[in-house]
């Protein structure tokens, strides 16, 4: 038997190896493990001057076994865990851990020391799981308030640092997952209070893998340098796991690096002769901000074959600057590649294809505002959207007029609706979610196919280009990550009494840069109108939102009692809000 | 007299005036002991802050640095400190 990879090479299996064959990422591990025992999988860059830690695909494969090993001891198949791991290779090695075992891995941000509103306790509360994975010295040293924190939830704490290396899983015992079960749960949706875990199966995962293989082009010898964290979709999925589908090496940065010294990122290209690294918008404008010739003397970017650009609106002229700034130094315009796509479906949606460059449509910004994709007729009307590539190989993209459910021509604006194979299976416990955004049928057509509906607006444009102008649902994207606007609104309530609840609008505009920027408007109680010390307020609203956010508030407005725009029915118009904001016709108080 | 090196009040009033053009901020609004998150200093920011401070000094800082000086006038002091250190001075 003969057995083709999944880089296209053709391998022969060992008599006594196991069956090679693509049905879930268990049987990727198994065949990196055997077919290229001795490449390098993933390099840790630490700060500054501390040694490179590397693993390769035979160690990691033999660290993963000890870890499954040790979960089976102590739960069973079908358990969860959660992984609360500092930036570092025990990350990947608990994630493999996890599906050589048959537990379920859920990963997880650490929660920061001094929020207690963000979404861990609500995540625990959903899955249940049987075991927190982390480093013993994260919990003996840096952060023993983890502890205390999750004393409640029962969770049995799992030392990767502290498992015995010499007891690995027996090979007989190892998890031979079908494409259907359950490769891990993604919580990057749904408020704080309610998060959704997308439930992301073996099969959907090797689906996008190679889907992102296909548009990516990807080869072993598709380097990756990343520094986006690995508990985001985009760090995992579209990194760590793509480069090791393929069997190429990642090389991974702690995000504090980059965001301290974002050039280490470009340095790290040029060392490791990278082909792919990418990344939010704004990592590529801060990688223009901090640019210093005397920090990229002897870099060469020239084999830097795709800079993807994803996770948050992707910009015109932040491509254009960040190719005009490193052009000296190699990078080819042609290699930014815009990418969208989100956890219901894996990762991928659409991309551009290696080497095409990004793809740009000129239109009406007024007109855009009402959705409608019209050429601009005045010189200042104008609205640079950048092509977010086409749809992926296997996949099926509507564009949805999202009340009626009909779709619409090429060239109209609607909802995005995405079926495919990738299309995961949908939320974790949570059935009307599921059937809401998972199970949408399209007016007139075959009512057996289920659609996702990703919530965003777009248009195909002509050679299919997908082009996406805004959002129906309220969602505030800042640096790559989403925050959802009652979640801030909430947190701004209930720091003061002054603030009237359910009476305030948060939402983003864009600065000068382009960089997305918090604003909160929030009503006064009428009894609190004449003993207001608003310097007071305006300071406990920042810190509230720092604190369980992290985020900086730019502009707070306090307006007069019962002049947020409301509907009939009591809901917050945001967006009428934000134009009024922009407007200044807010009924301010300060 | 003037060593070369910033001052504890120069780094102070240096830390103030940042703070104010980033969070758009007035600034006499900044106060030096408020906690920085007060001020509405995210993660994100505190990191461009660390940056640029070492810019100015031409020290390294861990992430922490915000963290372990939570106000303007704690950091100004252990700055003031750290400039004068590895000068040779203090």
């Amino acid at each position: 038997m003969r057995v083709r990879t999944a880089s296209g090479d053709r391998l022969e299996p060992r008599n006594s190896g196991p069956k090679v064959e693509t049905s879930s990422f268990v049987d990727v591990l198994l065949r990196r493990a055997v077919e290229q025992p001795n490449d390098p999988a993933y390099i840790f860059l630490p700060d500054r001057d501390d040694r490179p830690v590397s693993l390769t695909f035979a160690a990691l494969y033999e660290r993963a076994r000890s870890v499954a090993f040790g979960l089976s001891k102590q739960g069973q198949k079908g358990d969860r865990a959660i992984l609360l791991f500092p930036p570092g290779l025990d990350f990947i090695i608990a994630f493999f851990g996890c599906l050589l075992a048959g537990v379920i891995p859920v990963p997880m941000m650490i929660p920061r020391r001094d929020g207690s509103r963000d979404a861990s306790a609500a995540i625990l509360a959903d899955c249940s799981p049987h075991f927190a994975m982390t480093r013993r010295e994260l919990v003996e040293g840096a952060r023993p308030d983890l502890v205390e924190r999750f004393r409640s939830t029962g969770m049995d704490w799992f030392f990767i640092d502290a498992i015995d290396a010499g007891s690995a899983m027996p090979r007989d015992a190892l998890s031979c997952p079908t494409p259907d079960d359950i490769a891990f749960l993604q919580y990057t949706s749904g408020s704080t209070s309610a998060p959704k875990g997308v439930i992301v199966s073996h099969a959907n995962l090797i689906q996008n893998s190679e889907m992102i293989r296909i548009a990516f082009g990807n080869t072993r010898r598709s380097t990756y340098v990343s520094w986006v964290p690995l508990y985001h979709d985009m760090g995992l999925i579209l990194n760590a796991l793509q480069s090791f589908y393929v069997g190429a090496l990642c090389v991974l940065l702690a995000p504090v690096s980059f965001m301290q010294r974002p050039l280490g990122w470009l340095r790290a290209i040029h060392d490791y002769r990278a082909e792919v690294a990418g990344g939010p918008n704004f990592a590529f404008d801060l990688c223009v901000r901090r640019h210093r010739s005397d920090q990229m003397q002897d870099v060469d970017l020239s084999c830097w074959k795709v800079a993807f650009n994803g996770a948050e609106p992707v910009r015109a002229d932040t491509i254009a600057r960040f190719a005009a700034t490193f052009a000296p130094y190699g990078f080819d315009a042609k290699s930014a590649q815009p990418a969208y796509g989100m956890a219901e479906a894996t990762l991928l949606i659409s991309t551009g294809r290696r080497g095409a460059g990004p793809v740009t449509r000129t239109l009406s910004r007024t007109a855009l505002q009402c959705h409608a994709a019209v050429a601009p007729t005045q010189g200042e009307d104008l609205q640079i959207l950048v092509g977010c590539g086409r749809p992926l190989v296997g996949e099926r993209l509507a564009i949805v007029e999202p009340e009626g459910r009909q779709r619409l021509a090429p060239g109209l604006i609607g909802e995005v609706w995405v079926a495919g194979p990738h299309i995961a299976k949908g939320y974790w416990h949570n059935r009307e979610a599921t059937n809401l955004v998972f199970r949408a049928r399209i007016e007139g057509e075959d009512a057996e196919c289920c659609w996702l509906r990703t919530g965003d607006l777009g248009f195909i444009g002509d050679n299919g280009e997908l082009y996406i102008t805004g959002r129906i649902k309220d969602l505030i994207i800042i640096r790559g990550t989403n925050h959802y606007p009652q979640d801030i609104e909430a947190t701004v309530q209930d720091c003061h009494p002054a603030l009237r609840a359910h009476c305030g609008a948060a939402f983003s505009v864009a600065d000068p840069n382009g960089d997305e920027q918090l604003v909160v408007v929030q009503e006064i109680e009428r009894t609190y109108r004449q003993q207001l010390d608003i310097g007071e307020i305006l300071a406990s609203i920042r810190e509230a939102i720092t604190k369980e956010h992290d985020l900086a508030v730019r502009k707070v407005v306090l307006i007069r009692t019962g002049t947020l725009p409301q509907t009939t029915s009591g809901k917050i118009q945001r967006s009428l809000a934000r134009q009024m904001f922009l407007a200044g016709s807010l009924a301010i108080l300060q | 007299m003037p060593t070369g090196n910033p001052t504890e009040f120069e780094i102070r009033d240096w830390c103030i005036k940042y703070l104010a053009r980033t969070l758009e901020l007035p600034d006499q609004s900044i106060d030096p002991d408020a906690k920085l998150a007060r001020l509405g200093l995210d993660s994100a920011n505190s990191v461009y802050l660390i940056v640029e401070l070492e810019d100015w000094l031409g020290l390294e800082f861990t992430p922490d640095l915000v963290f372990e000086h939570p106000t303007i006038s704690d950091l100004a002091r252990y700055l003031a400190g750290r400039v004068a250190g590895e000068n040779g001075i203090g």
